[in-house]
């Protein structure tokens, strides 16, 4: 689903931040990505989003290599990966439903199809009594489900979580976690990067950890550090 | 284009106008700014074009015959010129006639005509009008190589003065004005780029669920023209009820030259309305392509 293949990159500036990475994703598999801040974690996920060139390697997404991709491709890229981030993302002035809609209108989504879809991803997240709602009324949890909802709603293959529960207190960061599972367990492949290692620990999954842009660690059913 | 997607583009662009509603006053108010500078030059053109083709239209050249022709060989002369191409009409006006037209010219000081005794010192004239003053000398040497013509007379100099001043004003009012258009642009373009630095977080988004670059640009695009548009029929109001206004003061003032030179208002309102929100939504449009470009690479 989602491979690296040698894949390097070294900023313009000379520093590289990724270094022979050879990393495989099965379809349906639930992987974290851990390593501390700068170890290249962000640039993994900028690269399989396209938002920045590998400057060695290829990177195959359901069998095709993007690095190939023009840029008059990318939109297509991304509409079949959906992505949330840690300060959610969402538009201050739409409702709840509008925000998710948004993502299928600026798609061009027939009006029908968005009609049926934005109500079941909110029903999938637990927020349908609250479509109607602006993000500043919600809790910072509710936010993070919604811009889950909203990642969603057009039928990825791949999620992708950027630290997903970064500014969430545990409790909320369960409720995401969960969902995360559901999705996982519908057929949905997830790579979630994320410094929490709570989370990692007990859930119990592939674990890829990055230490100065190559791969330190990959285990089947592994923790957040060496040590558990 | 699918209905539902302009829908989107208009929805959006008249969300953006009215949420940033000081800027988009910022904005209008550079358009009409701009628009309000390359009116006026384009007025000034407008009337120095029209004075120049009125002033144009009234040359004439005249044709002094020899004397004691009979009326048929002067029939024929007259023919002969008519037939010569660029020639638009010829009047023949006989030298007691010429002698007329000059006492009546003189008025006052007629009475100085009286010293001739009776004598006419004028020639029988043909009056020559033209097609298109350029090509003057062209007829003027047709028209002294038919036999029984005297002299052929035009203000050349004057002439050749007239079209070279007419067209370096044309020409420097089209720089201008091409020079204002380029300014115009840019300043739209960064006042726009406020309400684009507003909403590149929509853009980001935007871009991160798959919207293609053309999409994310459609509602800045429709918001620069709406911009452009409002701009542009404000611009035209102002400046047509300014040139009316001035127009009727300078014909009260002045008489002669300038009142006839001046475009009567009813034909340059519809010319300045069309100019001014063409190029309005032009720049518009443009100036929200350039703001966008720099947000859009993501």
């Amino acid at each position: 689903m989602i491979e690296f293949v040698n894949v390097g990159k070294t900023f313009p500036d000379g520093q590289q931040v990724l270094n022979n990475i050879n990393l495989y994703i099965e379809r349906g598999e639930f992987v974290f990505l851990v390593g501390s801040s700068g170890a290249g974690k962000s640039t993994m996920i900028k690269l399989i989003l396209k938002e920045t060139e590998p400057s060695a390697g290829k990177i195959i997404i359901d069998n095709k290599d993007i690095t190939k991709y023009r840029r008059r491709d990318i939109p297509y890229l991304r509409r079949s990966i959906g992505v949330v981030f840690q300060d959610f993302r969402l538009l201050h002035e739409k409702t709840v439903y509008e925000n998710i809609a948004f993502a299928m209108e600026v798609i061009e989504a027939p009006p029908k199809e968005i009609r049926r879809q934005v109500p079941m991803v909110l029903s999938m997240v637990g927020l349908s009594k609250k479509a109607s709602l602006y993000p500043q009324q919600l809790s910072g949890g509710e936010q993070q489900r919604v811009s889950l909802a909203r990642a969603m709603v057009n039928g990825p293959s791949i999620l992708i979580a950027d630290e997903p529960t970064g500014n969430l207190d545990p409790d909320m960061s369960w409720d995401i976690m969960k969902i995360l599972t559901e999705i996982n367990q519908r057929g949905t492949t997830i790579l979630m990067a994320t410094h929490d290692s709570e989370i990692v620990n007990k859930m119990k999954k592939r674990v890829v950890a990055i230490e100065n842009g190559t791969i330190s660690r990959d285990e089947k059913r592994g923790g957040y550090c060496c040590e558990t | 284009m699918k209905l539902r997607t302009s829908k989107f583009f208009f929805r959006e662009g008249f969300r953006s106008l009215r949420r940033n509603k000081t800027m988009s006053a910022a904005s209008i108010t550079s358009v009409i700014a701009s628009l309000l500078v390359i009116g006026i030059f384009y007025l000034i053109m407008l009337n120095i074009d029209y004075a120049a083709t009125v002033l144009e239209s009234q040359i004439e050249m005249r044709a002094y015959l020899t004397e004691g022709l009979s009326d048929n060989i002067i029939k024929s002369i007259s023919q002969e010129v008519d037939a010569i191409s660029g020639v638009k009409d010829v009047l023949f006006v006989s030298k007691a006639e010429a002698l007329k037209q000059l006492e009546k010219d003189w008025g006052d000081n007629a009475y100085l005509l009286e010293g001739l005794d009776g004598e006419n010192p004028l020639p029988d004239t043909l009056v020559i009008t033209l097609e298109d003053p350029n090509k003057a000398s062209g007829v003027a040497l047709a028209v002294s190589s038919i036999s029984n013509i005297d002299k052929v007379l035009y203000g050349k100099d004057e002439l050749a003065k007239l079209l070279k001043a007419t067209y370096i004003i044309r020409m420097s009012s089209l720089v201008i004005i091409l020079i204002l258009l380029f300014i115009s642009v840019f300043i739209i373009a960064n006042t726009i780029k406020l309400t684009v630095y507003a909403r590149r977080r929509e853009i980001g988004i935007m871009k991160f669920v798959g919207a293609t670059d053309w999409f994310v640009r459609g509602p800045f695009v429709i918001e620069g023209i709406l911009l452009g548009l409002l701009g542009g029929l404000i611009a035209t109001t102002i400046l047509g009820f300014g040139y009316h206004y001035c127009a009727g003061l300078i014909r009260q003032q002045m008489v002669g030259f300038m009142s006839i030179a001046l475009m009567p208002f009813g034909e340059i309102i519809v010319s300045l309305l069309g100019l001014l929100t063409l190029v309005g939504i032009v720049i518009g449009a443009v100036g929200s392509l350039i703001s966008v470009r720099r947000f859009i690479k993501v």
